[in-house]
This record gives structure tokens, C-alpha cells and sequence, in this order.
């Protein structure tokens, strides 16, 4: 795959809107004794009962304060994070699509893709679609309107139809890996020119239904349960076709795989992944100087340790997790822009494995080094 | 340029289980639905749906435990099985790395989630099975598939609901093609369940009778399950290995109607079809065989054949839909569909729609193959998938010339 641009991005996180609070809560959490950071008290946001009374929620999120009243009445959480974000990004990729009938450039809304990785969609809102069929009179006395949010892909069309997007628009489940899977979507959709420009991230939000999952499977480790979306506008380095008029950093490759014979499999599998983005984008291990892994502890050394096997030596190691919650889907768009948010030195990767076996790495480059940096 | 054979193909359908079976069903024009069985439907008016009845996963599947995994990934697991035993290919034999999974769904684990939520509403939260919650992840789809058959290229789930069989098959198509892979399963998977059910008989999209797409008064869809898998290899891999080629996959196109969530719109597929014809190197009057998204709903089969109608003039193909038969198989119903035209081309003949008695005047010049199969030389084949969200895919496949 090509190198690609990330001509804009956004985040929102239970840090608050946008990059620098974002960026805000790396630093404070760098003076701060306590590795994990406890979130907010997230009684307000629902009645039901918790299992902890934290978590990583973005409490101000209110989609008719923040979107309008036009075409967010249906909006779940899921969705409202993913129009709020991609909004934010394509206003820094300065392409403001919103009530624009023409692009910049030459470019045209037929090739402005979308790509949004996910869990299984909004969890809630299947579940509650699932529970009306119990407990209303009639098994189908359903909201029409909601059915929509019961399918994985109904944030990524969303996007499509806030913004009159009418290229790929795609959705892909990745669980943990989701933000991976949501690049090499988009790397090849773009190398193989079915867009120039790909709205690249993933989403997911608060629910109890999620914290409850994280509690009872104990998958979350010590951190607890987060809320996410992170979106990044990609296209090529060079022409033919859009190429961004600004640089907030660059994807130097992204690599998936699988290890199907249990976790040393897997392990070989990431480290495998990691050599190939080495050898394919023609960079050292030594030039990779932060490693932003899915682990939820320091003694958790899943993927930072075939990581470093590949990388062959061992870079300053950021868990992003225990600042901004387990995001599931988008943890890796919160580890993806806590690396574009701050300015580290050298190169970034960025890691990710499964339950089951899959594994992915990215390889990005921050805007400070973009043009600096030797090939 | 690299080209994209179809070498094997395992379906798990509610009209048979592997290749033969469901050729001979295709043929005969076969219904596979039935009274539902796998939820209660006191309350429902529309009682039927195109279940697997007889899917016994651990006949088929010899890696993967069977108590481990949801129904969806149970199902995607086994077709993919059947799939590369038709190829009869050893994925062992394949380089690690160049063997890939990508599946299609629109629901991923409904039937998990469905049983969740009853544990909820009974117990509450805290109530919930931790095992069932590990089984929940739609990743798990593609991730079962690369389980069962020992892959270790990606593992890749796309959820873009009813599309998703053609979103992977495309997806599929270019890993080969960039030179990423020797080989791809690629498919889709999803099971009956009692909410997608609901809201489709809310939306007044869910017939009461049986599922007759472009009949005048057809009056909706019904909801169906089932695994479907291909396996596609570059003509090189499948030549040196000695394979039977059963067509070629020539490309596909993909766009969106950014339009609304659930209603289709012509101008998308309109442009889709067009997309999907240039990214193939085909012209529309090169076209053979249309196999339909054809859900059996007013709107969809109105859009679908009006938009054959613009793109192919006032004699289109003939254009069936599978979906009379399976009823609406969801993120599997394009990969069934890509089935279903591979053996159109592969045995000469033009799947019927079943269940249609009348024409529809809005679509003068629509043939969609009444009643039984009809004995075709299909060369070129079109492969329909629309979706919830506007989302459209088609794919193209043809004769191995």
C-alpha cells in the first residue's frame, strides 16, 4: 500500500472536544501519581444501575445543542459522537462539507468515502430495540424510526447523509482492532481509486450495556469502561486526485493478520505484522520512538513485547486506555490522535489484538516530522 | 493484471447445505421457508422466515468448538469449510500470510444479543451470561472463519448491513488484485432473529404470505439466514494447483445514496450500476444475467428494475431474485447471490424467482425467470446488493474465457 496524508482529523473523548483537550489530559496525566485515570462520575447519564460509578463518558454530549434539531432526533450516542467528529475533521481537513454544494478543487462528493470501525454498532440500542419486542403488548410494537440504529452501519450513513457523502461508505467490525481495520479499508479503497479522500475512524459509546459487558467479562483489566470517536481524513501523498491541502501527519502503512493457533500465534502473528510495516514503508525499528498499544496495564505485555520483538529495541510504550477508558472499537482512533495530538519525536505505531487471535499495527508519522522526515 | 477466479463455493442456506444441494434447489425453484422456530411469534402476524433448519454445526466444522461460538460466526465458519472443500484446497499448502477471511453481515450475533437481553429484562443487567457476552463481538464472524480454516492473512468483518456479501466479495477481489493474497474466503453470514423480524414488519416490509419480488402485488420480504462463502484465487494460484475455475470475478463498483436511512434511491443505484460496469471493463448490453437484490418490497424491486430499465434499456436481461426462495438472508444474501450466479454461468442456466404470478406495469420489459430455472449461456452475470443506509454494492462475474 501507498503512503497516505492525514489531511484532518477530530476526537472526542471523555477528555471533551476536540484535540487540545485531549492533548490536555496526556499532559496533566503525565504530573499525575495514579496511572489510570478514573473518569466521571457517570450516574447522570442513565437510570439504570452501574457496576462502577465512573467511566470515560463525554457528559456534554447533547446532539440537537450540538448538531440541531434537523435530522438528530434518531440519533443514538454512537452516532451523534461520529456526525460531531466528522464534522470537526472535515472542517480541519478544510473540507467543510456542511451546506456546501461545491468542494474544493476538482473534487467531487462521488469520491469522498467513509470508513468507520465498530464493535456491533450501538449495543444499546439493539438491545433496547430487542427488549420492546418483550415487553410491549405486541412483540412488533417497535419505533420504526429507531430500526436503523439496530444495524452496525447506521453511523457511517449518517455521515453520508449529513454530509452529502456519496462515495464507499463502509463499516467494518474489528472489536479493539476496529481503527485498524477502518485504515487498510480505507488504504485500499483509496489505492485502488474507489475514493480520493476516505473518512477514516471509528466510534463507540456509554452505555450501561457496555459497562456491564466490561464488568462481568473482566475484559477491561483495571480501566474502566470509555466513550470514543476519532476521525481522520486520508488521501494520497500525490495526483492524480485531492490531495489535502494541509498535513496534520501521514499513515506509512497499516498491516493486519491473524494467528489462529492460540497466543503464541497471535504474538508471532503482531510481530510478523510489525516487521512487514517496517520492510514495506523502508524504515528502521530504531526510528519507531512511541509504541501506543490496546493493553490495559503496564504488566500486560501482549503486544508490546512481539511489538518490540520486530521493532528490536524497546520505545517509550503509551496506554492510552488508562487515560480515556476502554473505547472498545475506538480505542485505537483515541491512541491514533493522542499521537498526532502531541508532538512526540520519531515515529509512532500503533497496536492492536484480539481476543480471538487478530492483530494489526499502523505506522504514523506527526505533522512535526512530515517533510523532515527521510525515506 | 492479475484475475480473480472463483474456485470454490459453500453454501448454508435454508434450500440446502453445500454446492450440489443447492444448485438442484436453484433449479427446481425450491422454497426454503417455513413456520419460525427459533423465537416465539405469538403476536406476530407473518409467522414464517427462512431458517437453516437442519445447520448441525459440528458435522461440518472440524477445528472450531461449536459451544464457543454464536450462531452467525457458526454459520460462516461452516460455509467457509464447504467452500474450500469444493475448492479442494489445503489451506496449509497456501504461504501463511496469503490467505485472508472477509464476511459480510448485517446483524453479526443477533441471536446472542437476543438472548442477552432477555436475561436482562428477566434479571438485569448483572444477570447477563459472561460467555454469551463473548460471543456478542460482529469481529467474530471473519474471526471464526480464519479459526476454522487456520488463515493467518487478515480477518476482516464488514457490516454494511445487506450489501455486505458484495462489500467483502469486492474487498476480496482487490487483496488479489494489489498482489496481497493467492487467496480470499469471502462471504456473509446472519441468523433469524425476533427484533430484525419486528422492525420490518413495522416498517410494513415483512410479507404475511409468501415473498414474490416484482410481482404487482407483492407485498414485502421475509427474513431468512444462512452462511455463504467463495473462495477466490488469482488465475495463477488456481493454474498451478491444478483447480477447476468455475467463473471469474471482472470487478465490482460501490457508492452511496447519502440519501436516506432505509429508503432506497434511483439515482445511487442508477450511478452504482454504471460504476460497478466501468470498474469491470463490461458494457451493459454484455450483461446476461441480472441475479436481484429483489427484496419482494414495493419500493426496492420498483427502484431496482427502473434503474435496470435506465442503465439497460427497454430489454434488459432477465433479472431474478434468489430471495423468493431464501427469503432475505440479510449480510448473506449477496454472497448468496454471487453463488447463484457463479452457477449460472458455470451450468448454463437462470435461476428462477419463484412465487411470481403477475407482471408489474411500472416495470414493462422486467423478466424475472417465472416459476423454474431456465436453461441459459450466461457469460457476463450481475450481481445486485442494496442496503439499509443507501449503502450499494454490485459485483460483476463472467465466464472463464
Amino acid at each position: 500500500m501507498s503512503e497516505l496524508v492525514i489531511a484532518g482529523w477530530s476526537v472526542l473523548s471523555s477528555a471533551g472536544f476536540g484535540a487540545p483537550a485531549l492533548a490536555g489530559r496526556l499532559a496533566e496525566q503525565r504530573l499525575a501519581t495514579a496511572p489510570v485515570h478514573p473518569g466521571v462520575d457517570v450516574s447522570p447519564l442513565y437510570p439504570q444501575p452501574m457496576p462502577a460509578p465512573t467511566g470515560h463518558a463525554l457528559l456534554e454530549l447533547d446532539a440537537r445543542r450540538q448538531l440541531g434539531r434537523k435530522g438528530t432526533s434518531c440519533y443514538d450516542r454512537a452516532t451523534t459522537l461520529a456526525v460531531l467528529c466528522c464534522q470537526q475533521a472535515l472542517q480541519a481537513a478544510q473540507l467543510d462539507l456542511d451546506g456546501e454544494p461545491e468542494l474544493p478543487g476538482a473534487l467531487s462528493r462521488d469520491r469522498v468515502g467513509v470508513v468507520l470501525g465498530t464493535s456491533l454498532g450501538s449495543f444499546k440500542s439493539t438491545s433496547d430495540y430487542s427488549r420492546e419486542t418483550l415487553v410491549q403488548d405486541k412483540p412488533y410494537q417497535v419505533n420504526p424510526m429507531l430500526f436503523p440504529n439496530t444495524v452496525m452501519n447506521c453511523s457511517a450513513a449518517q455521515l453520508a447523509i449529513r454530509f452529502g457523502l456519496r462515495g464507499v461508505n463502509a463499516t467494518v467490525a474489528g472489536g479493539g482492532l476496529a481503527l485498524l481495520a477502518a485504515l487498510r479499508y480505507a488504504s485500499n479503497a483509496i489505492d485502488r481509486g474507489h475514493a480520493e479522500v476516505m473518512l477514516t475512524g471509528s466510534v463507540e459509546e456509554f452505555s450501561p450495556h457496555r459497562a456491564w459487558a466490561d464488568h462481568l467479562t473482566g475484559r477491561s483489566g483495571p480501566v474502566p469502561t470509555g466513550e470514543a470517536a476519532g476521525i481522520f481524513a486520508l488521501s494520497r501523498t500525490a495526483g492524480p486526485g485531492w490531495t489535502g491541502t494541509r498535513q496534520a501527519g501521514r499513515l506509512l502503512g497499516v498491516v493486519t493478520g491473524f494467528g489462529p493457533d492460540g497466543a503464541d500465534s497471535a504474538e508471532q502473528a503482531l510481530a510478523g505484522c510489525v516487521a512487514r510495516l517496517l520492510h514495506r514503508a523502508a524504515v528502521a525499528g530504531t526510528e519507531v520512538r512511541t509504541v501506543l498499544t490496546g493493553e490495559t496495564s503496564r504488566a500486560d505485555l501482549g503486544e508490546y513485547l512481539p511489538a518490540t520483538r520486530a521493532l528490536g529495541h524497546q520505545p517509550e510504550r503509551l496506554l492510552t486506555k488508562q487515560l480515556f477508558g476502554d473505547c472498545d472499537a475506538a480505542s485505537g482512533a483515541v491512541a491514533l490522535a493522542a499521537f498526532l495530538a502531541v508532538d512526540f519525536d520519531g515515529l509512532g505505531l500503533i497496536t492492536g489484538r484480539g481476543p480471538d487471535g487478530a492483530v494489526g499495527a499502523a505506522l504514523v508519522k506527526g505533522a512535526a516530522d512530515v517533510g523532515t522526515h527521510r525515506r | 493484471m492479475v484475475r480473480v477466479a472463483v474456485t470454490g463455493l459453500g453454501p448454508v442456506s435454508s434450500i440446502g447445505i453445500g454446492r450440489a444441494e443447492f444448485a438442484a434447489a436453484l433449479r427446481a425453484g425450491r422454497s426454503g421457508i417455513s413456520p419460525i422456530s427459533s423465537f416465539a411469534t405469538t403476536g406476530f402476524v407473518q409467522r414464517l422466515a427462512g431458517e437453516v433448519v437442519g445447520f448441525e454445526p459440528a458435522a461440518l466444522l472440524r477445528r472450531l468448538d461449536p459451544t464457543r461460538w454464536g450462531r452467525s460466526s457458526l454459520l460462516a465458519a461452516a460455509a467457509a469449510r464447504l467452500a474450500i472443500q469444493d475448492a479442494r484446497l489445503v489451506p496449509e499448502q497456501v504461504p501463511a500470510g496469503r490467505a485472508h477471511a472477509v464476511i459480510g453481515t448485517t446483524s453479526g450475533e443477533s441471536q446472542v444479543l437476543e438472548a442477552l437481553t432477555g436475561q436482562i429484562v428477566e434479571a438485569g443487567f448483572a444477570a447477563q451470561d459472561p460467555d454469551l457476552l463473548e460471543q456478542l463481538p460482529a469481529n467474530r464472524l471473519a474471526n471464526a472463519v480464519s479459526t476454522e480454516l487456520g488463515l493467518h492473512g487478515e480477518s476482516l468483518t464488514i457490516a454494511t448491513a445487506c450489501s455486505a456479501g458484495n462489500y467483502a466479495i469486492g474487498y476480496g477481489y482487490d487483496l488479489l488484485v494489489s498482489g496481497e493474497a493467492d487467496v480470499v474466503v469471502v462471504g456473509g453470514a446472519d441468523s433469524v432473529c425476533r427484533w430484525a423480524h419486528a422492525g420490518f414488519a413495522r416498517l410494513g416490509a415483512l410479507t404475511a404470505g409468501d415473498c414474490a419480488p416484482f410481482d404487482r402485488d407483492r407485498s414485502g420480504i421475509l427474513t431468512g439466514e444462512g452462511g455463504a462463502a467463495l473462495i477466490l484465487e488469482t488465475f495463477e494460484h488456481a493454474k498451478a494447483r491444478g483447480a477447476r475455475s468455475y467463473a471469474e470475478v471482472l470487478g465490482y463498483g460501490m457508492n452511496c445514496d447519502a440519501h436516506h436511512p432505509v429508503a432506497p434511491q434511483l439515482a445511487g443505484i442508477v450511478e452504482c450500476m454504471r460504476l460497478a460496469h466501468r470498474n469491470a471493463g463490461v458494457k451493459a448490453d454484455e450483461v446476461d444475467y441480472i441475479c436481484a437484490h429483489g427484496t419482494g418490497t414495493v419500493a426496492n424491486d420498483l427502484i431496482e428494475g427502473t434503474a435496470v430499465l435506465e442503465v439497460f434499456g427497454t430489454i434488459p436481461p432477465p433479472i431474478s431474485s434468489i430471495k423468493s426462495m431464501l427469503g432475505h438472508t440479510m449480510g448473506a444474501a449477496c454472497a448468496f447471490g454471487a453463488i447463484a450466479a457463479t452457477l449460472a454461468i458455470d451450468r448454463g442456466f437462470l435461476p428462477p424467482t419463484i412465487n411470481w404470478q403477475r407482471a408489474d406495469p411500472a416495470l414493462p420489459g422486467i423478466d424475472p425467470v417465472p416459476g423454474s430455472a431456465r436453461p441459459a449461456r450466461v457469460r457476463v452475470a450481475q450481481n445486485d446488493g442494496f442496503a439499509f443506509g443507501g449503502n450499494n454494492a454490485i459485483v460483476l462475474l463472467g465466464a472463464l474465457s
